[in-house]
């Protein structure tokens, strides 16, 4: 044993040492977040509540039943059925994402072909029924509008619509050629679901807002508008 | 007639002058006992806030904040959880045992308050053996903990039980021999006595000269209140919560009860022995005697204070002794020191 272990042991050199940084570390400021008076913003394309993504010209969810996106869910929570017009048309009878057995893992959103399904940074969206779990086309459009309203910027782009390392030139043209999605623009007028909306599924704080009557030229020159 | 300010009080107030009765003397001692417990146990209620808040911050965390401003009614908030809480038993064969454990450890260590003077004229009892009165309730508050580790029927309370007897048992005797510079210094066993014996110098703390004494006191103070780096017998990794593993609600909370008062026990004798109690050094008085008017249960309660939040800087700090080191430290560090101290201090008070 030398000198200095001798003197580090008889004075507890060591001991005095991690009591000098806990004390220091005292006055020092706390790096908790009081969470539920002090929330974070989420971080850029977290992966959090469904979405639908609402057409700016149509004001209705972009899905064309592709069907890729419950095929590929490895829960196996995304629920489409087709149904047929009289006049032979297919349309979106059915979309419905249950979000208590989603993983989150994005594989919907990368997959379809034209970015219609979307994760928002929402995060804060527990509940106590299982029901309004369910998310439904109507939930689903009502959940961007609640993000569109609340996100800071004037344009939403998910990264997860174009990932990472994919040869952009083999994306489908929808995926390939959009650009982030103008956000402030009054959209037109979503005549039919508001009609097939069903009372109990409005819930307070989560109606989507209302669409005031639009200048139809918005659609058109959606890229230039910042209205309001 | 007593110097206690209560007593004298009381017997004021009825209209007692002279030699007080037996009955006027039990009523006055009973009025000290609810005025001390009620006191003490408020103390306690908040050095659990005390700890969290202070282990907190040293984590960089906040602790308690949610319940009241700055989580000030958590104590409150974790006694009434406590109070309502099922009561479940083991499958024991000793169940009065087991009933009896917690109310034994909380007992022995309320029993040691009655021997602390927190100033000269504040006090249950002024006993000429305090010191000795105090290292026997703290002997006695042993079994408490053996008969819950025994009591419970489960290997980790047994454990728990075990080590803490051996433990306890170990460091009792470093803690008394280190105590001993004190007493052959100030010629008394007497608190009232040693804290005025200390003011006679111009230090006035025997700590200076008894460092080596209060190094020994101060291990063998963790170690007997069974806090860390000493804290085997509850040990959590280890032993799940030790001896009272098998405990809940309000017997849970009588133990911890106990713990905490304890800890205040050894933090008063720490100050009364080795800090200079309720008086502050004269070298101090002498130069700024504008301190003299500070009242001595405050400085008394401001030294009681910091040692409690050394227990818990150290509880921030250190980890958990291991048990062949706890007892190598006990037997071959400690007590060889003690009795050196013993040594030293009486040939100087001989040749002085």
């Amino acid at each position: 044993m030398t000198l200095q272990q001798f003197v580090n042991r008889v004075f507890l050199i060591d001991i005095i040492k991690g009591m000098a940084l806990t004390l220091k570390m005292m006055f020092r400021h706390a790096v908790t977040r009081q969470y539920p008076d002090e929330v974070r913003d989420p971080i850029p394309s977290f992966r959090g509540r469904h979405a639908f993504v609402r057409d700016q010209k149509t004001g209705k969810e972009k899905c064309i039943m592709c069907m890729k996106c419950s095929q590929i869910c490895p829960s196996q929570c995304i629920h489409i059925e087709k149904g047929k017009r009289e006049d032979g048309k297919m349309y979106l009878a059915k979309f419905e994402i249950e979000s208590l057995r989603c993983i989150f893992c994005g594989y919907c959103v990368e997959v379809c072909p034209v970015c219609a399904l979307d994760l928002t940074e929402e995060h804060r969206y527990s509940s106590y029924t299982r029901e309004e779990c369910l998310f439904t086309r109507e939930r689903l459009l009502s959940n961007w509008d609640s993000l569109a309203a609340k996100w800071k910027e004037d344009t939403y782009f998910n990264k997860f619509w174009r990932p990472d390392g994919i040869d952009s030139s083999k994306m489908p043209k929808a995926k390939r050629e959009l650009a982030p999605i103008p956000l402030r623009v009054a959209a037109a007028p979503p005549a039919e679901i508001a009609t097939a909306k069903p009372a109990a599924e409005a819930k307070p704080e989560e109606t989507a807002q209302p669409a005031p009557p639009a200048e139809k030229p918005a659609a058109e020159e959606k890229g230039k508008e910042t209205a309001q | 007639m007593d110097t206690n300010i209560i007593y004298n009080g009381f017997y004021k107030l009825i209209g007692i002058t002279g030699e007080p009765g037996v009955l006027a003397m039990t009523v006055a001692i009973l009025i000290g006992i609810v005025v001390v417990l009620a006191v003490v146990l408020l103390h306690v209620a908040y050095a659990t806030y005390f700890e969290r808040k202070v282990i907190g911050h040293m984590q960089l965390r906040l602790g308690p904040m949610r319940v009241g401003p700055h989580g000030l009614l958590q104590p409150i908030a974790d006694g009434l959880k406590l109070f309502f809480k099922e009561d479940i038993f083991p499958a024991t064969d000793f169940k009065t045992v087991f009933r009896l454990a917690p109310i034994y450890t909380l007992f022995a260590a309320l029993s040691s308050l009655a021997a602390i003077p927190f100033v000269s004229t504040f006090y249950i009892a002024n006993i000429n053996v305090g010191i000795l009165y105090i290292f026997a309730i703290s002997a006695v508050s042993t079994y408490g903990i053996i008969m819950a580790g025994w009591a419970s029927k489960s290997k980790y309370a047994f454990l728990g039980g075990l080590r803490s007897a051996a433990q306890l048992i170990s460091y009792e005797v470093a803690m008394g021999l280190s105590l001993v510079g004190v007493m052959i210094m100030a010629g008394s066993l007497n608190f009232i006595e040693i804290v005025e014996a200390q003011q006679t110098h111009w230090y006035g703390m025997y700590l200076i000269p008894q460092f080596l004494g209060f190094f020994v006191f101060a291990i063998a103070a963790f170690a007997e209140t069974n806090r860390v780096p000493f804290d085997l017998p509850e040990a959590e990794s280890e032993l799940v919560a030790g001896y009272f593993a098998e405990y809940s609600g309000m017997r849970f909370s009588l133990f911890f009860l106990g713990e905490y008062v304890a800890m205040i026990v050894m933090s008063s004798m720490s100050v009364l022995c080795f800090f200079g109690g309720w008086t502050l050094p004269p070298f101090l008085t002498n130069a700024i005697p504008a301190l003299n008017m500070i009242p001595g249960i405050f400085i008394f309660i401001g030294k009681v204070y910091f040692h409690i939040f050394v227990f818990y800087w150290i509880r921030a700090t250190l980890p958990r002794y291991r048990y062949d080191y706890l007892m190598r430290l006990g037997w071959k560090v400690l007590i060889p020191l003690a009795l050196v101290n013993i040594v030293i201090t009486s040939v100087i008070k001989y040749l002085a």
